[in-house]
């Protein structure tokens, strides 16, 4: 007889159960198009890069950002494009820049920046220049960004 | 107190009493590394009999201890030693010298027992050494002293040096960790040049030493831990200098682990007041209870807990 | 007591998306929220064998205590040195904000701590080992 009785998943067998993908509506796109379009994004960030334009690289990365599940590779190309627009932005600029993003680009801003802080293998992310980011924008956006990144269940 | 003493405390406190007011007596006591103490007065109030029992007796016999302690104590060392016991002295107060250096002297010399008994090995390889210096080339006998269950000291004798090595073992992950960090400041404590002259400090874990690796049934463990000292015939120019490194290294495993339970007890003292710090700010989220005016001494029913602040 | 919910790994819906705050792989913070608790795991600096140790100690010492420290779990979550659970009990009956001051000086402090501690046990043994081996000169 099985004596872990104790430890068996009961809520495997409950039909009711809401499991992951039920939690929010599904991103639309089709995963290969959204993983074309983020790649083609990262070649128009590049350029944006060169004319200095960091406000509209960041829109262009942060607007119409692939969620929920089966977008993973887009998502991981999408923040280290991100990444990329980060490390580039000198830290005396950063409060323009992050004032200068509609609230929703705010948000999305820092889903990616807890998605950032999250990585187990860091690599060519920095902690202190996603904190420094985390900073500025909290400063500007409020905590009530912090609660919509946590609340909002479209997870980049 | 940071160095350790060589003599019992409370065979030299005893004496000491003793001398001024004989009364009969019988009291058991222990010392570092296990060594038991007997002091009793079976016959009369002025005849003590102190007896010792030491692990490693056995190999003390090899390496002269007898000898030692004939020269040390002369006739007070009895030829057939207590039951359960390695050895006794019979102490007769009435042939004590009367009060004053000459007896304070006696009682310490006394109260050394365990030290001198000990310190046959190291006299034995300090001679050796002197032989071997002679002839130029050599090596004495590697002497061993199991004198804790699992633990040992080492000592051999070379043309120009001797050797003494300690095995320890490090009960703890902590006791191992902090005992790395005591054991490279005896290394990095040499480079200081008031202690250039001290003897050469080296330590391994789990891998015993070049000169014990023939040994069958070392522990390769990494609580194990290996301490060697290499004593110059300067550490032993004369029987005084001698007898104080004698004294002096035989402490050290003791020295060391004494020292490690120390800074244990202080990190734990530590801990407990910044614990105590912490708990002091959580509380001041905790909300206070409204106290009312309690003038009369009366009946008030606790009021209740707000449940919304 | 109400049952905290950010316990329980199955109800999803109940659970918001977790937070990660860190400053580099071995210093790191996790915060779990979800609809009536929130459980916050630390994992504290420790840059090597010495202050592992010590971290260890302190925080098995502190978390023997937890019943005193009400916010504080026993056991920490998986990949990090000690946990805090806040329920809305808590918050009902304790002030808020004055948790999150708790929260912020332990984290501060406990950094601080750890390097004292460590420096105090070198400079004990730099003073035992220099002791013993200057009695070789007398």
């Amino acid at each position: 007889m099985e004596v872990n009785h104790r430890k068996i998943d009961i809520d495997q067998y409950d039909e009711d159960v809401l499991v992951e993908s039920e939690l929010c509506e599904p991103d639309p796109r089709d995963p290969a198009e959204v993983l074309n379009d983020t790649k083609q994004k990262a070649a128009a960030v590049r350029g944006s890069l060169s004319k200095g334009d960091i406000p509209g690289a960041l829109t262009l990365v942060l607007e119409n950002a692939p969620y929920g599940l089966n977008f993973e590779e887009a998502k991981n190309l999408n923040l280290q494009t991100l990444v990329t627009i980060l490390n580039s932005t000198k830290a005396t600029e950063i409060p323009a820049v992050v004032r200068s993003l509609s609230q929703d680009t705010q948000d999305t801003l820092m889903k990616y920046l807890y998605k950032g802080m999250a990585l187990p293998g860091w690599g060519d992310v920095s902690g202190s220049v996603l904190l420094g980011w985390h900073e500025k924008l909290t400063e500007v956006a409020g905590t009530g960004c912090i609660v919509r990144a946590m609340t909002d269940r479209r997870i980049v | 107190m940071i160095l350790l003493e060589s003599n019992n405390y409370i065979i030299q406190t005893t004496l000491a009493e003793k001398c001024i007011k004989p009364s009969s007596l019988d009291v058991q006591f222990v010392d570092f590394d296990g060594v038991r103490f007997h002091l009793s007065t079976p016959e009369r109030k002025t005849s003590l009999l102190l007896s010792m029992s030491i692990r490693c007796w056995d190999e003390l016999v090899k390496y002269g201890v007898d000898q030692v302690l004939q020269r040390e104590y002369g006739h007070r060392v009895k030829a057939q030693p207590e039951s359960e016991y390695n050895v006794s002295l019979e102490l007769d107060l009435e042939q004590f010298p009367p009060e004053g250096e000459e007896r304070d002297s006696l009682i310490k010399s006394i109260s050394l027992l365990k030290r001198n008994a000990l310190a046959a090995p190291f006299e034995l390889a300090f001679s050796t050494q002197k032989q071997l210096s002679a002839s130029g080339t050599g090596q004495g006998e590697l002497l061993a002293l199991h004198y804790r269950d699992e633990e040992a000291i080492y000592v051999q004798a070379s043309s120009d040096r001797v050797t003494v090595i300690f095995s320890t073992i490090f009960r703890e992950e902590t006791d191992r960790i902090f005992g790395k960090v005591f054991l490279q400041e005896f290394v990095d404590a040499r480079r200081l040049p008031t202690i250039q002259s001290a003897p050469q400090v080296l330590y391994s874990t789990r891998d015993a030493p070049l000169e014990l690796s023939h040994l069958p049934g070392l522990k390769q463990t990494e609580d194990v831990g290996y301490v060697t000292f290499v004593l110059f015939p300067r550490h032993f120019a004369n029987p005084e200098v001698a007898g104080s490194t004698i004294s002096h290294i035989q402490n050290f495993r003791d020295y060391l682990h004494y020292h490690i339970k120390c800074s244990k007890a202080y990190m734990h003292s530590r801990m407990r007041h910044r614990v105590t710090e912490f708990q002091k700010v959580l509380n001041r989220a905790k909300t206070e209870v409204a106290v009312t005016d309690r003038k009369t001494a009366r009946y008030v029913p606790l009021p209740p807990i707000p449940q919304h602040v | 007591m109400t049952d905290p919910l950010a316990r329980s790994r199955n109800s999803r819906e109940v659970l918001l998306n977790p937070l990660t705050i860190s400053r580099n792989e071995n210093e790191r913070v996790l915060i779990e929220p979800s609809v009536n608790s929130i459980r916050l795991s630390i994992k504290i600096k420790q840059a090597d064998e010495i202050e592992r140790i010590l971290c260890h100690k302190f925080t098995r010492f502190m978390m023997q205590r937890a019943e005193s420290f009400i916010v504080l779990r026993r056991k920490p979550v998986k990949g990090y040195d000690i946990s805090f659970l806040i329920t809305n009990n808590h918050t009902d009956t304790m002030l808020k904000h004055k948790i999150v001051d708790f929260i912020i000086q332990f984290m501060e402090e406990v950094d601080k701590e750890i390097s004292e501690m460590k420096l105090s046990l070198n400079a004990r043994a730099r003073v035992v080992a220099e002791s013993y081996l200057l009695a070789f000169n007398s």
